[in-house]
C-alpha cells in the first residue's frame, strides 16, 4: 500500500456527478482523459434518452435483429447476467414500465417538471422478462421482442465505473477510485488506510450526512434507495426501482441499501435486488455472503456477512 | 406334409417377412424423424439458452476480497443513491 497524498476531480456525466481520487496525484489528468472517453462511449452505446444511441435503436427495431457494437453486447450481457443471478429482480427490460411512470426523458428534466401528470389507468405495462432478449456477442447481434423495452440503468453505470476504474490504473499505475453518481469501483494499490467512503441515502449529500464511514481496498461498493431519483406522477410519488413482478416502483422495507462485491457492478446487482426482495433480501445476503448495510424507513440498520458494525445502528434521515 | 401345403406354408412366411420388414423400415424412418425434430428443437433451444444469457462466465455475485472496514470521521466519497 502506499500513503502519498491522493487527488481528486469532479463532473458531471449520466445526469448525475463522477469523482475520480487517484493516489499519485500526477496521474489525475490522465484519469479523467481516459474516464471521459469511456463514458462518453458508454452513453453513447445505452443512454436511453439519446435518438442516436445503440439502446433507441434496438427499442425501435420492433422485434428485428440489430447489429450492435462490442461494447454494447458486453454491457448487454452483463445486464443479463444480473438478471439471472438474481431470478430476474434486477431485469433491464424495465424500459416501457419506467416510461409509463413518467421516466421517459433525462431525469434533470424530469425533476424540473413537477408533478408529470395523472398516474396511467389501467393495467399497468407488464416488464417482458429477460429471456425475451436475446444476444448473440461472437456475431456483434442483439434482439428484443417486439414491445419490450431496455432500461440499463441498473447495470450499465455501474460496469462503466470498473471498466474506468481499471483501465485508469493500467494506464497510469495509480490506485483509483471511481465514483459515478455513489457507484464506486476501486483498482490498483489502494491508500494505506485504504479509500473512504461515506455510505448514506444520497450519493449528492455531504461527506457527513447520516449514515457510516467504512473503507475497502478493492472491487466495488454500491448503493440503491427508494429515497432518491424520485418525482411524483397523479400526486404519487414515484422512484427508478422497478418490481419487474408489478411493472411498478418496488414497495421495499428497506429505504436504502449497501453492498460492497468485488466489482461495483455485482455490488450494484445486490443492492438493487435487495430492494426489490424487501425482507427477503436479508437471508439472501447473507447467504451469498455479501457484507451489506440495509436501512428500513425508520433509520434503524441490518447487517450481514462482515460489514462492520455501526455505532449508533440507526440513521435518523 | 403335401407339397401344396410346403408351397403354400413358404409363401406364408415370406409374406410375413416381407410385412415385418416394411415395418421395421417404416419404424426406423418413423423413429428418425421423431429424432431430427426433438434435436431440432433441443437445438433451438440450448441457443436460445445461450443467446438469452450473452457469454458471461456462469459464476455468481463475487463477494469482496474483504469486506469493508469500520473507519471514523468523514468519506472521501460518498456512496449514496443517484
Amino acid at each position: 500500500m502506499t500513503s502519498v497524498a491522493t487527488a481528486g476531480d469532479t463532473f458531471s456525466v449520466f445526469g448525475t456527478t463522477a469523482t475520480l481520487v487517484v493516489s499519485e496525484p500526477a496521474a489525475v489528468q490522465v484519469a479523467r482523459t481516459v474516464a471521459d472517453t469511456e463514458l462518453a462511449a458508454v452513453d453513447q452505446a445505452c443512454s436511453r434518452f439519446r435518438t442516436d444511441s445503440e439502446l433507441s435503436r434496438l427499442n425501435a427495431a420492433d422485434g428485428r435483429p440489430v447489429a450492435v457494437s462490442s461494447l454494447f453486447a458486453e454491457i448487454l450481457g452483463v445486464a443479463l447476467r444480473a438478471a439471472r443471478l438474481t431470478d430476474g429482480d434486477v431485469d433491464p427490460t424495465c424500459g416501457g414500465p419506467l416510461a409509463d411512470i413518467g421516466y421517459d426523458r433525462d431525469f434533470a428534466v424530469l425533476a424540473a417538471a413537477g408533478d408529470t401528470g395523472p398516474h396511467r389507468a389501467g393495467p399497468h405495462r407488464r416488464v417482458p422478462g429477460w429471456r425475451s432478449v436475446q444476444l448473440d456477442q461472437s456475431h456483434g447481434q442483439a434482439r428484443l421482442r417486439a414491445g419490450a423495452q431496455l432500461d440499463l440503468g441498473a447495470t450499465a453505470k455501474a460496469w462503466a465505473a470498473d471498466r474506468c476504474a481499471t483501465m485508469i490504473a493500467a494506464r497510469t499505475g495509480s490506485g483509483v477510485l471511481v465514483s459515478l453518481g455513489g457507484d464506486i469501483a476501486v483498482a490498483g494499490t489502494p491508500p494505506d488506510a485504504g479509500w473512504r467512503i461515506r455510505v448514506t441515502d444520497d450519493h449528492a449529500a455531504s461527506q457527513n450526512a447520516p449514515g457510516q464511514t467504512v473503507t475497502i481496498a478493492s472491487g466495488g461498493l454500491a448503493t440503491s434507495s427508494t429515497t432518491v431519483r424520485t418525482w411524483a406522477m397523479g400526486g404519487r410519488q414515484m422512484h427508478h426501482i422497478i418490481n419487474p413482478a408489478t411493472g411498478e416502483p418496488a414497495s421495499s422495507c428497506w429505504r436504502t441499501v449497501s453492498v460492497a462485491a468485488g466489482s461495483c457492478v455485482d455490488a450494484n446487482t445486490a443492492s438493487t435486488a435487495a430492494i426489490v426482495r424487501s425482507g427477503a433480501a436479508l437471508s439472501w445476503l447473507q447467504e451469498t455472503g455479501l457484507p451489506a448495510r440495509l436501512v428500513r424507513h425508520d433509520g434503524s440498520v441490518e447487517i450481514t456477512a462482515g460489514w462492520p458494525a455501526d455505532g449508533a445502528q440507526a440513521d435518523r434521515a | 406334409m403335401r407339397r401344396d401345403d410346403v408351397r403354400f406354408a413358404m409363401a406364408a412366411r415370406d409374406d410375413g417377412m416381407r410385412k415385418i420388414s416394411r415395418f421395421t423400415w417404416r419404424a426406423g424412418a418413423v423413429g428418425a424423424a421423431c429424432s431430427a425434430l426433438i434435436a431440432v428443437a433441443f437445438g433451438h433451444s440450448v441457443a436460445a439458452h445461450e443467446h438469452g444469457h450473452g457469454s458471461q462466465p456462469s459464476q455468481g455475485i463475487i463477494v469482496p476480497a474483504q469486506p469493508p472496514a469500520p473507519a471514523q470521521g468523514a468519506g472521501q466519497v460518498v456512496s449514496g443513491a443517484s
